[in-house]
């Protein structure tokens, strides 16, 4: 697997601009029900995009589990349920919890 | 949506004291307004109920208290309109306070703004709603820890029963400004203090917020700041240099005022997991799974709408008040009383064909109430149990293909009860794209309550007729929205939508929910209705009304039908459900074949809307798209009913 921001294979985290310690991540439209994962780059094409991200509680750190993809993706967090569309979730940049 | 009711006068005295109940969406914010002020405000489960500022007024120990309720907002940096609005009435320099209503059990998701809010150097008081909710569920916070660490009151309230409601009137008309204004640490807050002290306005908390927003890419305020700070260019390549972006810097903000909230949180909230209701959870898959999903809103159209609306309120209610209430009870007493009118032209205009109790008082206490009642209970159920927001994610993929997005769900249905009102609350649609193709939808293919109630109790003798009448609504709905998603310029629409919980109705405020819709209802109608009776009964009298009614009957006789269908069409003019109401006698004499009949209902329901839909268009979307949409609709109108009347001529059995 290839670090999503900068293509490179994952040796160590020396050096990197990100500065996170965690490389392998993935589009939290990618996962399937049942997942958990947390939030670790917001992607968006938009300022108003990533509006709607901060206003559904989606903010780097925060964990969160997939409950359903299909009509549109359904996450819990923070004890709170929300929803949000294939496009929208594309944005949201996430680590697998282990 | 919530009606605003008395405004509030302006002018202030030192025993007035001000309360804005500010938080995110359906956390209580109207219902603790009720309990207050005494006065309604529409209250569902789901979010964006209000889309106006409530004002009220009452008085408390001798003291006038004024409370602004605003519509709900994630966060002071705003989406859509309606935030802005509601930020506006929060931030601003009025001496008020602040009252941040959170709900209970989802304390880590609103702390965040509690900071912000607390930034301005106003009194705030924090009001922990839902509180019962939160204790089923095992998740009651410490408000004494709470608040102590804040700084501020922190009261647990449950506003549907009044717990609490005193004691946060209490500690809010005590509170005062706080000690600690919870600045951000130290990364941000010399970017802006540089921009605060560049305006000179270091005593004005709502600047220094300003400026925060300014720094994450708020329009507004960056343009307050820019014209106030002479040195906002190099404080904003200061920010860019380190957070690349506004956006870089409203993420970092965000994440560091969560930070601080879930430090403060530390031992306020219970451990342990969520304790999830084991039944909702079940009801909630179901209700969001497309394989059951949509039988279940089968089921509900089924139900609530073809049997409830169309069969008791348009059928059964509406015949018991016509044949009985009307018919033998008030046409004789009205007869007896105005023959005694010497002048026979006064006398048609109290109880003529076009008088104001045949016509006026008649559809619109006789044939539109009982639907319209129907109809706003059966919608106040689905409100108020939270399965509209499920039914908005069921149904996002196929909005998106007509250029919306599920959030429009909510207009959309409430205009199955009235078109104006829902016109009004196209307002929650994000972008002015969503807002004018629901409006030209709603114009044109959502037939309101009266319209639906009466079209099926015509059509239900032959239910080919309903189902034709049915699918060629669903045609032009997805054709019409097609062609407008294709040719209106703008992004397409994102949906996202935070899921509250299932809840069970309760009979109380589905009660007065009801009522209240219905009053304002009725308000905005009967005058309608008696003016338009008055101006029938002088068309009639000066010979206007034949002439009009005659230049509409080439027109009516294109599309198939006879002369005297011409009249309900120019009803229809006055108010969609008139129309409607004019066509329900038209059937009752017996003068339509099923093929008239069905062109006559697709017709009258694609046809303009009503006078009060149209001032409402007006006022919401500008002259330009109202008349665009008024042109739109007639011409469909006549075009596919006349189409409709040509195939279904030449079908057996219907002409």
């Amino acid at each position: 697997m290839k670090c999503t921001m900068c293509g490179a294979v994952p040796t160590g985290c020396e050096g990197c601009p990100i500065g996170s310690s965690i490389f392998v991540s993935q589009s939290l439209a990618a996962l399937v029900p049942g997942q958990r994962a947390t939030v670790r780059r917001l992607a968006a094409g938009s300022p108003a995009d990533l509006r709607k991200l901060l206003a559904l509680g989606l903010l780097p750190g925060v964990e969160l589990e997939v409950q359903r993809r299909w009509p549109a993706v359904v996450l819990k967090l923070d004890c709170a349920t929300v929803a949000l569309d294939a496009a929208l979730a594309g944005a949201v940049i996430v680590a697998l919890a282990a | 949506m919530s009606t605003a009711v008395r405004p509030a006068p302006q002018e202030k005295s030192a025993s007035l004291a001000r309360l804005v109940l500010v938080g995110a969406p359906n956390v209580g914010k109207s219902a603790l307004f009720g309990r207050l002020t005494g006065i309604y405000a529409v209250v569902s489960n789901y979010p964006g109920t209000s889309v106006e500022i409530m004002r009220g007024r009452f008085a408390s120990g001798g003291r006038d208290v004024d409370v602004i309720d605003t519509p709900g907002m994630y966060a002071l940096l705003s989406i859509s309109e309606e935030e802005r609005v509601a930020r506006r009435a929060a931030v601003n320099d009025e001496p008020q306070t602040i009252v941040h209503v959170v709900e209970a059990a989802h304390l880590e998701r609103s702390l965040p703004m509690t900071l912000q809010l607390l930034s301005l150097g106003r009194p705030v008081v924090v009001a922990c709603n839902l509180l019962d909710e939160a204790r089923r569920e095992r998740r009651a916070p410490d408000l004494a820890m709470l608040s102590e660490r804040l700084g501020v009151p922190v009261v647990g309230t449950v506003a549907t029963t009044g717990e609490g409601v005193e004691a946060l009137l209490a500690a809010a008309l005590a509170a005062e400004v706080p000690v600690d204004g919870w600045s951000l640490p130290e990364p941000f807050s010399p970017l802006v203090t540089q921009l605060v002290q560049a305006a000179g306005t270091e005593g004005r908390g709502g600047f220094r917020l300003a400026a925060e927003l300014a720094l994450s890419g708020d329009e507004a305020s960056e343009r307050e700041v820019r014209a106030a700070s002479p040195c906002w260019s190099e404080v904003a390549a200061a920010r860019d240099q380190r957070w690349t972006s506004a956006e870089g810097f409203a993420v970092a903000v965000a994440t560091a005022r969560r930070r601080m909230a879930l430090a403060l949180l530390d031992g306020v909230l219970p451990g342990g997991g969520d304790v999830a209701d084991g039944g909702a959870r079940m009801l909630d898959r179901l209700a969001l799974s497309p394989w059951t999903g949509i039988p279940i809103v089968a089921l509900v159209l089924y139900f609530g709408f073809y049997k409830f609306v169309g069969g008791f309120g348009a059928q059964t209610a509406v015949d018991w008040l016509d044949h009985v209430v009307f018919t033998r009870w008030v046409a004789p007493i009205a007869g007896a009383a105005t023959a005694l009118i010497p002048w026979s032209a006064a006398r048609d205009l109290v109880n003529g064909p076009y008088g104001l109790i045949n016509l006026g008082l008649r559809y619109a206490f006789a044939i539109v109430l009982p639907i319209v009642t129907a109809f706003f209970l059966v919608f106040a159920l689905l409100e108020d149990s939270g399965y509209l927001p499920r039914l908005a994610l069921l149904l996002d993929r196929a909005l998106k293909k007509v250029g919306l997005s599920g959030r429009a769900v909510i207009p959309l249905v409430l205009g199955f009860g009235c078109n104006t009102m829902a016109t009004l609350v196209t307002r929650t649609l994000e972008t002015r794209r969503e807002r004018v193709i629901a409006t030209l939808l709603l114009a044109l293919a959502i037939p309101c309550s009266a319209q639906l109630g009466v079209v099926l109790g015509i059509l239900s003798a032959w239910p080919g007729a309903v189902v034709v009448w049915g699918l060629v609504l669903v045609l032009v709905f997805l054709t019409v929205g097609r062609l407008a998603a294709l040719f209106l310029p703008g992004a397409p629409p994102s949906f996202y939508l935070e899921l509250p919980r299932l809840r069970a109705p309760r009979l109380g405020n589905v009660l007065r929910k009801t009522g209240a819709r219905v009053r304002w209802y009725f308000a905005e109608i009967l005058p309608l209705f008696l003016l338009a009776s008055v101006l029938l009964w002088a068309g009639d009298l000066t010979g206007v009304l034949q002439w009009a009614t005659a230049a509409l009957v080439p027109l009516v006789r294109l599309i198939g039908l006879p002369a005297q269908a011409a009249p309900a069409f120019l009803y229809g003019f006055f108010r969609r459900d008139f129309g409607a109401a004019g066509l329900y006698d038209l059937a009752h004499r017996g003068l339509l074949t099923p093929a008239a009949l069905t062109t006559a209902a697709v017709t009258i329901t694609l046809f303009v809307p009503c006078i009060a839909q149209f001032l409402v268009m007006r006022k919401e979307r500008g002259l330009k798209v109202a008349v665009g949409v008024l042109v739109a609709a007639t011409t469909i109108a006549f075009t596919v009913g006349g189409l409709v009347g040509w195939l279904l001529r030449s079908v057996g059995g219907w002409a």
